[in-house]
């Protein structure tokens, strides 16, 4: 018996959105679009930072890097043996990456020369790690298969130009699963020898040096003892890049709903102004309900159940159009703002990750709102007395 | 069965546009009887109607409807009277446009639970009784004046009430559709419901079927005929 009023008053509120078709459809477009943007923002700053977490969990603890004049330099490969007598280190390894600037496709990829250590890290690879002293392969990112490598696979040959103008040619045996793309979508890791071929790198210098520690809690120690032993190093910690990802997706994402506040204040003022405002013909039809028998309860369950449609709806379109929007079609609208210029190329697809929490958050501050409008003028004009419907 | 006691409604009541309009009003309606509110436009029928259907409350004074002072009644009780005892019909039919005969018929019943497809066949019995069953899938704007009033009453008579209330109701019909709803009231009233209709139309309180007539001016009863 219950069930069944319930019944019968939604079907009641659904006839009555379909008379109001045009005003609710206009709602509708407004609100979806709004739940839209606001979705698309959250999704790709959060699979941003994920795909970072995802990636970074796996790096080193510290990076000693070689400072001159404020800028970043070659380190000599010899330190190694003083930082590995640090208390708490428990092994150095030098590291070989840089830059290499594909005119063709105007993209620019980094390059990594393996040691060892970096063998362990392949479990989001199809294929495997090059050698240390493997010559003339690579392991790529999905991003330059898709650009360079015609059949886009494991086989395929990629051809990259050395510092000295000779062309140098390596077998792809490896490209990273797509749960990588942030970092690896540009990256091709080759063997450290090759590394050096292809950049002109003098014998005895690495690009960074990396630190392993045994203990987590060691870790800022050590690595304000290796700033105190060598002043012109600079130590990397991972939580610090960590917390660099998150700082600047955040950044990003606050950036572009701040752009998109005005939408956002533009979106509350149209949703107020259609729900609260009541037309003559729907309190009309609110004091002819009450009239005829329907209670103030009543009533209001049909203004719930009209605002509970119309922001579901919307809710479900908009973050279906989102996920779509950034994990299909490569956040096209605007990716280049939070991604950053050094993965805009190669472009990459993300992954989808989706925080749970968020999307609550966005329930309560959209669907919550609007379904109070509704309710709230509803209520005030459902409990005067229905005689002024006597009266026409 | 319905009975006031010194009834007095004011509007605005305390701001400069206060208005009174009912003063002090004392009427008996028995059980059957067919009764015209009657008067010029503004004497008082109107809110005495919507007072004597429970759809708003007297400033003083008791109304009592079944041996039960309503005056006072909070608002749930207020609509439970509304939809247990009364069937309303409007000057204006007050239906709801866009959707069709029957589910206007259907819509005092809706919160009560009752299953559609029972609902709906207990409306169209009722339209079928009025001469509206091959028009109940149309949409009510567009339905003639008179086939609007029809399905009206069939709205109002769809929970069995034993009291109808109408207000002006051949004020938007001609002298042919007036005389079919004053027969389908009188056919009510055979049936042993009250009739309580607020008019100035001389063609329907001159019927014979009206025992009562309570004549109104600017807010007080000036008269009370009785018929056999």
């Amino acid at each position: 018996m219950a069930l069944e009023k319930h019944r019968n008053i939604l079907d009641y509120t659904l006839q009555a959105l379909l008379r109001r078709k045009f005003k609710n459809i206009g709602i509708i477009l407004v609100f979806t679009f709004v739940i839209f943007m606001l979705s698309s923002i959250l999704f790709l700053s959060y699979s941003l930072r994920q795909e970072a977490h995802l990636i970074l969990q796996d790096s080193p603890e510290i990076v000693v890097q070689k400072m001159r004049a404020g800028r970043h330099e070659l380190i000599p490969i010899n330190l190694e043996k003083d930082i590995r007598k640090i208390p708490g280190v428990s092994s150095t390894e030098p590291r070989y990456w840089g830059y290499y600037y594909d005119s063709g496709a105007k993209a620019n990829y980094t390059i990594l020369g393996i040691g060892t250590a970096i063998l362990k890290n392949n479990r989001l690879l199809n294929g495997r790690m090059p050698l240390p002293h493997e010559k003339n392969v690579a392991a790529i990112g999905r991003g330059i298969a898709d650009v360079r490598i015609i059949k886009k696979d494991i086989g395929s040959t990629l051809y990259l130009q050395a510092a000295d103008g000779r062309w140098m040619n390596f077998n792809i045996i490896g490209i990273f699963e797509s749960d990588s793309e942030i970092i690896t979508s540009d990256l091709i890791i080759i063997s450290e020898d090759d590394f050096k071929i292809l950049n002109n790198m003098p014998e005895g210098m690495a690009t960074d040096l990396i630190v392993h520690v045994s203990n987590e809690t060691e870790i800022p120690t050590v690595a304000k003892k290796v700033k105190e032993q060598f002043p012109d190093s600079r130590p990397i910690l991972r939580d610090e890049i960590i917390r660099t990802y998150d700082a600047v997706f955040g950044w990003r994402s606050g950036l572009i709903i701040t752009l998109f506040t005005g939408a956002l204040i533009a979106f509350i003022i149209l949703a107020w102004d259609k729900a609260t405002g009541l037309s003559a013909e729907e309190k009309q039809e609110i004091g002819i309900l009450k009239a005829i028998g329907w209670e103030t309860s009543d009533v209001l369950e049909m203004k719930f159940w009209e605002g509970l449609v119309i922001s579901l709806t919307s809710f479900i379109s908009g973050l279906i159009l989102a996920y779509v929007h950034i994990f299909f079609l490569g956040a096209s609208l605007f990716a280049p703002a939070l991604k950053g210029w050094s993965v805009i190329y190669p472009d990459f697809k993300l992954t989808p990750f989706i925080d749970f929490y968020q999307i609550a958050t966005l329930t309560a501050i959209t669907i919550v709102p609007y379904i109070a409008s509704t309710i709230i003028p509803s209520w005030k004009a459902s409990i005067t007395d229905p005689d002024t419907v006597m009266r026409g | 069965m319905i009975r006031t006691e010194n009834v007095t409604k004011y509007f605005n009541r305390g701001n400069p546009d206060e208005v009174i309009a009912i003063n002090d009003v004392s009427i008996e309606i028995k059980k059957g009887d067919f009764t015209v509110l009657k008067g010029p436009s503004g004497s008082g029928k109107t809110t005495l109607l919507s007072l004597i259907g429970c759809m708003s409350r007297p400033t003083s004074g008791k109304v009592i409807v079944e041996n039960r002072d309503v005056s006072r009644l909070p608002e749930r009780f207020m609509t439970e009277v509304r939809r247990n005892t009364f069937g309303f019909i409007f000057q204006q039919f007050h239906l709801i446009k866009g959707i069709t005969v029957s589910d206007n018929v259907m819509l005092p019943l809706y919160p009560t639970g009752i299953k559609p497809s029972k609902l709906r066949k207990r409306a169209e019995e009722i339209l079928i009784n009025l001469g509206m069953g091959s028009r109940k899938d149309f949409p009510v704007q567009k339905l003639s004046g008179g086939e609007q009033q029809r399905t009206a009453i069939a709205r109002a008579l769809i929970n069995n009430p034993d009291i109808i209330l109408a207000d002006e109701p051949t004020a938007h019909l001609d002298t042919h559709l007036s005389e079919e709803f004053l027969s389908i009231m009188r056919n009510l009233q055979q049936e042993g419901k009250t009739i309580v209709v607020a008019t100035h139309d001389p063609l329907v309180y001159e019927k014979d079927c009206v025992n009562l007539i309570v004549e109104m001016r600017d807010g007080m009863v000036k008269d009370i005929i009785k018929k056999n």
